[in-house]
């Protein structure tokens, strides 16, 4: 029966498995994308290509 | 193979990403010009700088239209020259060595940061924009005296500097 179910569960994946979603991971990864493009950002182009004396050769 | 469109939506934004961090790299090399410590000086002997014709007299000299490549020894524990002159709005190639141990010369604040091995020369040309006074040290531990190394590299108008040269010669 458990078995039965469990297969009757994997026949439905194709139409399942776009209806898994997690919307919170997304969030998450979203804003972990936005803070590291910030971070890249500050780092590169306020904080190293900013300071003084850059290094030209 | 089924791939789920959010697992999509990251795997190209980590794309994404990857292009960003290498374009902003080729931007930096393209753009601002931004470069490496070069590697082409020859070796020179560090035991000898005192008969070397660029470190017996460490000093700042014009090599051309508005560059001046400035001869830097560094040793236990200091620089020399001290403080480094040098005019404002420039191209400055400074070139370090040692005639001891390894040190660092890192003007501090500043992207100018390299290593000085003896029998080397360090070479790094940096562009300088107005007049100021930066710091420099040391950042390789080089002995007991280490954390008293530093010197000065000033920035400073174009008279000022030719007064301190023609101030040099005279004296």
């Amino acid at each position: 029966m458990g078995q039965n179910q469990a297969a009757h569960a994997s026949s439905d994946d194709v139409s399942g498995e776009e209806e898994f979603d997690p919307i919170g991971t997304l969030t998450l990864i979203g804003i972990y994308f936005v803070i590291l493009l910030l971070a890249w950002v500050y780092i590169y182009y306020i904080e190293f290509l900013g300071r003084d004396l850059v290094v030209v050769g | 193979m089924h791939i789920h469109a959010y697992e999509k939506l990251w795997l190209a934004a980590s794309i994404l990403l990857i292009l960003l961090l290498i374009g902003s790299v080729t931007y930096g090399a393209v753009g601002p010009g931004v470069a490496m410590v070069s590697d082409s000086e020859q070796p020179i002997d560090a035991q000898g700088l005192d008969e070397d014709e660029r470190f017996s007299e460490p000093r700042v000299e014009q090599v051309g239209d508005n560059e001046y490549a400035a001869y830097v020894v560094a040793y236990q524990f200091g620089f020399t020259p001290d403080p480094i002159v040098v005019p404002e709005n420039s191209t400055v190639t400074f070139y370090v060595t040692s005639r001891d141990v390894i040190h660092g010369f890192e003007v501090v604040g500043t992207n100018a940061n390299t290593m000085v091995v003896p029998g080397e020369v360090s070479e790094i040309t940096v562009e300088v924009d107005g007049s100021k006074e930066y710091g420099l040290i040391c950042n390789e531990y080089c002995g007991a005296g280490h954390h008293v190394m530093e010197g000065n590299v000033n920035v400073v108008s174009q008279e000022e500097f030719e007064n301190r040269n023609s101030g040099g010669d005279d004296a």
